[in-house]
């Protein structure tokens, strides 16, 4: 009976120290669920208010004026757009190589894991990079410059995406292909790829989320630019670095639109975000 | 070959130990995995200090039927069991019930705690598990679990598990390397060990062997045959050779049902039902 | 027959000419990633000569005199992602167990979104709520009670010296661990599910409590990959900019104490870069950055050692 009695004594402490555990992991399940709300929150109440039609036909404007963010915004979206084309081609192709061509040779391996290394690598490091690569021998900060240091950073998402797509396809698709006497490059043009068509979208996505709201490839490329531009050989504005500029500001409504500005990002890359991981779902399942 | 229902119904042969010997008491269990149902009113009486083992072809439900007796099944939503199952004075699956004819209590009440009840029905799976620490340890591991020991304590008790799991031998020098450096019959040797360690009352054993050789299933075998001096021991196998030589009832199933119940020596020498007369004799694979 | 032979020609001229695009395709990969390091060591190396050793040790920041010792961004840098790790650890371990173990798959779904999501927020969003929600709230119920309450002169008191308004050191990697958390309690949970179905059954066997499952099985047995998801999370704790600009305060001085607001490398080059005028500034920026690419670089390698490519 003593024994029993020493059982019951650990066993309740035992499971005491479960239902602890238990508690704890609750708890940090909502600390991280509750910063996004806050997060959320704070962008919704902050920037709701401050958007309206100028928000998208005005320019930026000197403090104390009326503005809005048209030339950041457009000047964001034809960035990211000539970054994307840039990322996808040579990501799609350097993905394919990965996937296709580079079957257990030692190359593969070092680009791989040099992809990796660009994937995790800090995007200031990429600024960095483009400045003394473009920046400082064409004498000058230009919207170019910042596409291509977008591009840099989107480039090894879409080539890792990509090659984890493309090996899901099976190897019967692949021989089934070449056994109607097909090429191994028409076979992955017209048939790996177009099976993949899904998946090969969503790294596109998750590539544009990563980049739209990246601020520090940014900052010494294409600096930033009050006035509208479309001229890639001239400095240009963008949502992150207006933001960037107006958040630290002393001036309320410079803050003011810097909130809408965070707010836009933030539907914006979200949205490419769970678009992006439905359409890999989706594809998952099929 | 198919098996067709109105064969399976052909006879159901129940031939139990009787009532005072039992320490487990399987009755009308239905088990679902999510809305299929796998087991049909099955009925399993599991005597005291016997090996009591469970035949049938593959997809019949004697694992499942195994692997609701210590309710691991409880780990994935969805499944659930119905009926009774009867040990230690109460219905496992619904401890508030009042069983009036259910073995006695050994023991502090369940009452729904899978820990407690999983600390008295052991279980060893079908590939070896041993956990990555080291052999000791493995052992130590369980003990710890439910009881403060001495180190010397401690160190009988590994000793002993180890002898009658029928491996000390082969390990007391290599105490200390981990339980993943063994060979699969050394691990789920190993795994017996541990399984005992805690002193369960019944030991479960899901196709220990099946992933042994001859010679490592062997020596599990006389392991298992010494340990019924002092557990319980319920065997799920498909090696129909492996129940005959150490068990002392057979449960032969058929698409989720108990189609007979037999000790062992009569269960093989004369089936009494024209299914498990077609499966001992290898019509079924 | 001569369709034959000219069919096969045919392909096979296409078939190279798409094999040598999809690896210059690659090479381009490489060669960014050799020219950035290049132009790292190529535009770092006037400082690096210029001050020697003395650059690492030196905590001097001085754009005026043209003194520049990179000791307290290389600390500083070091000290909020070290900090951050200690706190996003715990939650990510606590968010990765709760999915894999406890949470009611109906809520999974949820949970997991909330999680991904986290990730997604872009780090300027970080910046600006540290900036203006987090930094103010935490010098009003956290810095400034303590002020009343910790006598200055103290141990803790040097710890929590500091100008009570949240744009500090401590702050910094409290945005930094939320930022980190979803990566590596996504990379935990991938792991954890990873622990075969037989050795979690088998310790569940055994009547261990969930609890003892978890500790005493499931987490040792992914310890080493567990390590690796760490360092990934470091890494990008170590090379994280705009979020930690915005609320680091920006000081070159040496950090002195938790409270103390101080700089990273990534801040430092975020802030001066762009401003920076004389070639040796910009030379020493440079260099800063060959530091960062040097400790990232080492985290990340250590985390793709330790973990396989396929989780991380």
């Amino acid at each position: 009976m003593a024994f029993n009695r020493h059982l019951f004594d650990r066993h309740a402490r035992r499971k005491l120290v479960n239902y602890g555990f238990v508690g704890l992991t609750m708890a940090a399940t909502a600390v991280a669920v509750i910063a996004l709300l806050l997060i959320l929150w704070s962008l919704v109440a902050n920037g709701l208010g401050g958007i309206s039609l100028h928000i998208f036909t005005m320019d930026q404007p000197p403090p104390e004026m009326p503005g809005g963010l048209r030339n950041a915004i457009l000047g964001s979206l034809e960035m990211c757009a000539i970054g994307m084309v840039m990322a996808v081609v040579i990501g799609i192709l350097a993905g394919t190589w990965l996937a296709e061509y580079g079957e257990g040779s030692k190359l593969a391996e070092v680009v791989r894991f040099l992809n990796d290394v660009l994937l995790s690598a800090p995007s200031i490091l990429i600024g960095l990079f483009v400045y003394e690569l473009l920046v400082r021998p064409l004498h000058g900060f230009s919207a170019g410059a910042g596409a291509v240091a977008l591009a840099f950073v989107a480039t090894p998402v879409v080539t890792r995406t990509t090659e984890d797509i493309l090996r899901l396809q099976s190897n019967q698709l692949r021989e089934a292909g070449m056994a109607m006497g097909a090429g191994k490059s028409y076979v992955i043009r017209a048939i790996i790829w177009r099976a993949s068509r899904p998946g090969l979208v969503t790294g596109a996505l998750l590539g544009f989320a990563r980049i739209s709201g990246e601020t520090a490839p940014l900052l010494f490329t294409s600096l930033g630019n009050p006035d509208l531009s479309f001229a890639l050989t001239q400095p240009m504005g963008a949502l992150p670095t207006t933001i960037y500029q107006f958040a630290l500001s002393a001036f309320d409504d410079w803050r003011a639109l810097a909130w809408v500005g965070a707010l836009l990002i933030a539907i914006t890359v979200l949205a490419a975000n769970i678009i992006g991981r439905a359409l890999a779902r989706g594809s998952h399942q099929s | 070959m198919n098996f067709d229902a109105k064969q399976a119904d052909v006879g159901s042969v129940i031939l139990p130990p009787p009532m005072e010997q039992r320490v487990l008491d399987v009755r009308g269990l239905n088990f679902f995995y999510g809305k299929h149902q796998a087991l049909f009113g099955v009925d399993l009486p599991v005597a005291r200090g016997k090996i009591t083992a469970l035949i049938g072809p593959s997809g019949c439900g004697k694992s499942t039927l195994l692997r609701t007796l210590n309710k691991i099944y409880d780990l994935y939503p969805g499944q659930h069991a119905e009926g009774q199952i009867l040990f230690n004075g109460e219905n496992l699956l619904n401890p508030r019930e009042a069983v009036e004819d259910a073995p006695p209590a050994a023991g502090l009440a369940i009452n729904g705690d899978n820990a407690r009840l999983r600390a008295r029905i052991g279980m060893v799976f079908q590939r070896p598990t041993p956990f990555p620490m080291s052999i000791y340890e493995n052992i130590a591991f369980g003990v710890r679990l439910h009881r403060n020991v001495s180190r010397a304590q401690m160190d009988e008790i590994v000793e002993t598990s180890l002898t009658r799991a029928a491996l000390w031998d082969e390990v007391k020098d290599k105490l200390d390397k981990s339980g993943l450096s063994l060979s699969g019959g050394q691990q789920q040797r190993l795994c017996v060990a541990r399984g005992i360690a805690v002193e369960p009352e019944v030991l479960l054993l899901d196709e220990p062997a099946s992933a042994l050789d001859p010679l490592s299933t062997a020596k599990l075998e006389t392991a298992l045959i010494e340990l019924k001096q002092s557990f319980t021991i319920v065997i799920v196998t498909h090696n129909l050779q492996q129940a005959a030589r150490i068990s002392d009832y057979t449960g032969f199933m058929l698409m989720g049902k108990m189609v007979e119940f037999r000790p062992s020596g009569e269960a093989f020498v004369r089936p009494a039902t024209a299914a498990m007369r077609d499966y001992v004799t290898g019509r079924y694979g | 027959m001569s369709v034959e032979t000219a069919g096969p020609s045919r392909a096979a001229r296409q078939d190279a000419f798409f094999q040598a695009l999809c690896f210059s395709a690659a090479m381009v990969l490489m060669a960014t990633l050799a020219g950035l390091l290049i132009a790292l060591v190529i535009g770092g190396w006037p400082a690096l000569a210029h001050f020697g050793p003395k650059f690492f040790i030196s905590a001097a920041w001085d754009p005026v005199a043209e003194d520049y010792g990179a000791a307290g961004p290389i600390v500083g840098t070091l000290v909020t992602a070290g900090l951050a790790m200690v706190m996003a650890l715990p939650l990510a371990v606590g968010i990765a167990v709760f999915l894999v173990e406890f949470c009611p798959s109906v809520l999974a779904k949820y949970v997991s979104m909330a999680v991904e999501l986290l990730a997604g927020i872009p780090s300027i969003v970080y910046g600006m709520w540290g900036l203006f929600v987090l930094a103010p709230w935490f010098a009003l119920h956290v810095q400034l009670p303590l002020f009343y309450v910790v006598d200055p002169d103290s141990f803790w008191g040097h710890l929590f010296e500091g100008i009570p308004n949240g744009a500090n050191i401590f702050t910094a990697a409290m945005i930094l661990a939320i930022m980190v958390l979803p990566y590596i309690a996504t990379v935990l949970r991938e792991l954890l599910l990873s622990v075969p179905t037989h050795v979690r059954e088998a310790a569940y066997g055994m009547g261990c409590t969930p609890y003892e499952v978890v500790s005493k099985i499931m987490l040792p047995y992914i310890r080493r990959s567990a390590i690796g998801a760490v360092m990934l999370g470091l890494g990008r704790a170590l090379g994280e900019t705009m979020a930690v600009t915005f609320i680091i305060g920006n000081s070159h001085e040496f950090p002195r104490s938790l409270f103390a607001s101080g700089s990273t490398i990534a801040s430092t080059i975020a802030n001066e870069f762009a401003e920076a005028s004389s070639d040796l500034h910009v030379s020493a920026l440079l260099a800063l950055g060959l530091v960062l690419f040097v400790i990232t670089f080492a985290a990340l390698v250590g985390a793709r050692l330790l973990i396989g490519r396929e989780k991380a």
